[in-house]
């Protein structure tokens, strides 16, 4: 009877159970905790994902993101702050040690609070530009809320976003419906041209960026206009540690999330996506989506009559080979089988210096929480060290680079096609053979036979 | 209540339509840096150029217009030439000089432009985007294309298009060509040729008198050696020729061993025999 009970409430616990691939551990950094109360849904919904919330000032001296080397927290949110500095535990130096370390970290700025230079700091080392006055604020005079900022225009309402290319997995606009994205009072930034950055939601190309203080009457100097402007940007590092700046706070407050909004010249009353959106990029920045795992690697010789044992060692010239790849993506609190987006390809790469294949992995079979993917082709008639890898790295998605390095060696000397089937060589063979068969016959007539009597040749006597 | 609604809905759209930004005046021109004579074209906002503009390496584009709202000239927040390169999307902004009076301008030549849009073979198109706070309605149209004259003396500009994780092109290796043999009817003409010279030979082997008449009287003689020493021959060949179809050298060796020593026993009694022929003179 116990063990029926522990099993139901462990059965309970893992349906509501939503956990993070890297921890659980969330320090959210606030001006002031009465500020709490303003994004309590956001929060609930962090705590009924299993994050275990730690909420501290910039000033406090008990926040240290390190301790003997190893990180305290495994994700940090910060809030808009009012202070021009983040204090000696936050320089930007630790946050760069924090990220380096696999750490998270999910930037909110807005556009009532000067962003700290701290922050401006860290994200000009990744690459993301925000105005060097650092008051600024995204305004878009087609593209508005009708209900809250009729003059202001400083409201932005925008679908949920497609990803910006063909071939990017789609992690933000599905079940969005007519739902529109609020983005109120909100700092855009500029990336630059890594391909470590990419942009999740990108401002309508009418929009631009002001200073609400020096550029009230008239823009004179553009800071970014239209969609160059990132309106929630992304950075993930090589160690697949993720950074996301998120232009407007205001977007994760409580009256943002399934508020009413209206667009100029859209349908009368729409509710807002915020919610679900901000779910969905907390669940990206804290790897709770867009995380690949590699199950296991298997190749072998395919081969008519050959052993086919699992990942050999050695494989000859001109072989053919199968291989078979399990990829699993985490979707929020399990693995599932990872599908590759329409238009994109998991590819093989058989390299010695440089790919002699490249080849598109297919989809041969699935199960509960794997995707196998698959090819057969031929080994290149190279001899040397080989390797099978498979690089694939998305914007969106942790990489995956498996490398499994085999030996190529040459043809033995008895895997060649013999001569008598090689038609050229028959005139030779036929040499071999009259050779032979004349010897013999030679030996023979040389022992046995007898001398030709000369023929008398009668010579007539003359008289 | 539906109809109520509706009403309310069509009077606050007749209210935004009321007020709203235009512009009036305008045109662009093209100048060269010499400052010769521009070339000046008006165009409004219901009727856009239908002929691209001309830009060349070293010339200004100057477009000049009066912004208002409703109908009163006014300096607005947001008045923007922003040009659009069509290939890609890629839009660029350039903010007019407004005056309080509402006249804008600006000049936008060759080397303002990003160097994507110089590489671009549409002409790219160009839209005045005014804009401000307030209730007024921004517009946004589209007013004239763009083409780049390029200077054909002029290097191409260089522009690399930056990294970007995707899918990579397929690569196949290519195998190198098999052995290949020449057509067999060839190898066939010269083996038969070959093999023809067999029959030729020990014809003319006849011809000149070859027999075998000693071999009763050899083998009368000493049976066993020339039986064994002929055989081992024979047998040696046939060593050779399973070398060349089955055995390795580690089979051969022993067995070419046996049949030599074989041969050396044998020959010594056999063309002993042969040499008695030659010394009683049969030979």
């Amino acid at each position: 009877m116990r063990t029926l009970l522990s099993f139901l409430l462990l059965a309970l616990a893992s349906v509501v159970a939503a956990i993070s691939t890297s921890g659980n551990r969330l320090l959210v950094v606030l001006d002031d905790v009465a500020d709490k109360a303003t994004y309590s849904k956001f929060f609930a919904d962090l705590a009924e994902r299993e994050f275990k919330i730690t909420y501290e000032t910039p000033k406090s001296d008990s926040l240290n993101l390190f301790n003997l080397g190893e990180r305290t927290y495994d994700h940090v949110l910060f809030l808009p702050v009012h202070t021009k500095g983040l204090g000696p535990n936050l320089t930007p130096m630790t946050l760069l040690d924090f990220v380096n370390a696999q750490g998270n970290i999910l930037l909110a700025l807005s556009a009532n609070t000067t962003t700290p230079t701290s922050l401006v700091s860290l994200l000009s080392e990744l690459d993301i530009t925000l105005p060097t006055d650092r008051n600024s604020l995204v305004v878009d005079h087609f593209n508005y809320d009708i209900t809250s900022a009729a003059d202001s225009h400083h409201v932005l309402l925008l679908p949920a976003p497609k990803p910006v290319r063909a071939g990017i997995k789609d992690f933000f606009s599905e079940d969005a419906g007519s739902k529109l994205i609020a983005f109120p009072r909100g700092v855009g930034a500029v990336l630059g041209n890594g391909e470590l950055l990419n942009p999740i939601l990108r401002a309508p190309p009418t929009a631009y960026s002001y200073n609400p203080k020096e550029q009230a009457e008239v823009v004179d100097d553009l800071f970014a206009a239209g969609q160059q402007l990132s309106l929630v940007s992304t950075v993930q590092a090589r160690n697949n540690a993720r950074v996301t700046v998120v232009g407007s706070a205001e977007m994760l407050q409580d009256k943002w999330f399934d508020a009413s909004v209206t667009k100029l010249d859209g349908k009368p009353v729409v509710q807002t996506f915020n919610r679900e959106f901000a779910k969905r990029v907390s669940g990206w920045t804290f790897q709770e989506i867009g995380v690949l795992k590699v199950n296991w690697v298997e190749h072998h010789l395919e081969e008519e009559g050959a052993p086919n044992d699992s990942n050999p060692e050695m494989y000859r010239v001109k072989n053919n080979v199968s291989y078979t790849i399990s990829l699993a993506e985490y979707a929020w609190d399990h693995w599932i089988g990872f599908n590759v987006p329409e238009s994109d390809q998991v590819q093989l790469e058989f390299s010695m210096l440089s790919p002699f294949h490249r080849l598109n992995l297919k989809e041969e079979s699935r199960r509960l929480a794997a995707v196998h993917y698959h090819t057969v082709f031929t080994i290149p008639d190279q001899h040397g060290i080989f390797n099978f890898k498979v690089n694939y790295k998305r914007p969106l998605l942790s990489n995956i680079e498996e490398k499994n390095t085999v030996s190529v060696r040459h043809m033995a000397h008895d895997e060649w096609p013999r001569s008598y089937a090689i038609s050229g060589a028959w005139p030779w063979i036929a040499g071999i053979g009259a050779t032979v068969s004349g010897f013999l016959g030679f030996v023979a007539l040389w022992m046995y036979s007898a001398p030709v009597a000369a023929k008398k040749v009668t010579v007539k006597k003359t008289q | 209540m539906r109809f109520t609604q509706a009403l309310l809905l069509l009077a606050a759209g007749a209210a935004q339509a009321a007020s709203s930004w235009s512009f009036d005046d305008a045109s662009v021109s093209v100048a060269a840096k010499k400052g010769s004579d521009a070339i000046k074209e008006k165009f409004s906002q219901k009727a856009p150029l239908t002929k691209p503009v001309g830009l060349g390496s070293t010339d200004t584009v100057k477009v000049i217009l009066t912004a208002k709202e409703d109908g009163k000239a006014k300096r607005p927040h947001q008045a923007f030439v922003t040009i659009k390169e069509q290939e890609t999307g890629l839009e660029a902004p350039f903010p007019l000089t407004v005056k309080d009076t509402g006249k804008a301008v600006v000049s936008i030549s060759q080397k303002d432009l990003p160097v994507q849009f110089l590489l671009s073979t549409k002409p790219l198109k160009a839209s005045v985007v005014i804009g401000s706070f307030g209730e007024a309605r921004a517009v946004n149209t589209p007013v004239f294309d763009i083409e780049l004259e390029t200077d054909p003396n002029a290097p191409v500009p260089k522009y690399e298009a930056p990294l970007r994780y995707g899918k990579k092109p397929e690569i196949h290796h290519i195998f190198r060509a098999d052995p290949q043999s020449p057509p067999k009817v060839i190898s066939l003409f010269f083996t038969l040729a070959v093999a023809a010279t067999v029959p030729a030979l020990f014809i003319s082997w006849l011809l000149l008198g070859a027999n075998v008449n000693h071999l009763t009287k050899a083998l009368g003689a000493a049976p066993l050696s020339h039986v064994t020493f002929f055989g081992s021959i024979v047998a040696m060949e046939g060593v050779f020729f399973m070398y060349y179809t089955s055995w390795n050298l580690f089979q051969v060796l022993p067995v070419a061993g046996v049949v030599g020593v074989i041969t050396v026993l044998s020959g010594t009694k056999a063309l002993g025999e042969v040499q008695s022929r030659r010394l009683a003179n049969e030979r």
